[in-house]
């Protein structure tokens, strides 16, 4: 298999998280700028819970919707940007950058 | 970005992981022919302004390291393969694109690009802690 995943203009999330050699089980994850949630679907088969926050209504409503078609129910869409979060102090075991910086 | 940094820093709890995964700028996508692994038929640089903004993504990471917001843990690279029909999808998806420079610098002459074609660029990503 490639490395990297192919035929996706991003990494398959399962090859990007892979990568980084995290254990999420039963971890509570931010994925920020998520888009419309890829890497936090992903993460959400391992996570405890999974907020994936972008600016971007149409991507959260693209991924709320993916994530009633895959019955992912720990994954939250959440309006907002990298700059300020809201949400809060000491809430996150791992927060995710992925293309956000 | 510092400022998005430091809003990753607090809503981490004590020791908590922060991962920055980004196109790799510093190297060039290759484009590969006929296969993932096929032989590399050219190049993609990234576009001036998408450096610049790469190198001060950089310069925020190396700030809130130095203020000992973080430590870095581990940094790695993957992979990513992208297929095309042939050159011309691949120069129809560069002229829209953001992050890669609009020509490819070919390899070979133009009857070598008539096959299927993979862009392989590099992920680069960064795994800090929070100190």
């Amino acid at each position: 298999m490639f490395p990297g995943g192919l035929g996706y203009l991003r990494p398959p999330a399962e090859i990007e998280l892979g990568a980084y050699g995290l254990d999420l089980r039963g971890l509570r994850v931010a994925d920020i700028g998520a888009g419309e949630g890829r890497l936090a679907l992903g993460a959400a088969r391992e996570a405890a819970s999974v907020v994936a926050v972008d600016p971007d209504r149409g991507a959260l409503a693209r991924g709320r919707a993916e994530a009633r078609r895959q019955r992912v129910s720990n994954v939250k869409f959440s309006e907002g940007a990298a700059q300020s979060l809201r949400l809060p102090d000491a809430s996150f075991d791992v927060v995710i950058f992925s293309w956000t910086l | 970005m510092v400022d998005a940094l430091q809003e990753a820093q607090r809503i981490l709890v004590d020791r908590g992981v922060f991962v920055d995964a980004r196109p790799d700028s510093r190297v060039s996508a290759r484009v590969r022919a006929k296969t993932p692994r096929g032989t590399v038929i050219g190049t993609i640089g990234t576009q001036r302004p998408t450096k610049t903004d790469d190198a001060m993504s950089d310069r925020a990471v190396r700030n809130v390291l130095r203020r000992k917001l973080f430590r870095s843990r581990r940094r790695g690279r993957l992979w990513h393969a992208i297929p095309f029909e042939d050159a011309g999808e691949l120069n129809d998806y560069l002229t829209d694109h953001l992050r890669f420079s609009k020509r490819v610098q070919w390899l070979v002459p133009a009857a070598r690009r008539r096959t299927p074609l993979f862009i392989e660029r590099a992920v680069r990503f960064e795994i800090l802690e929070k100190r």
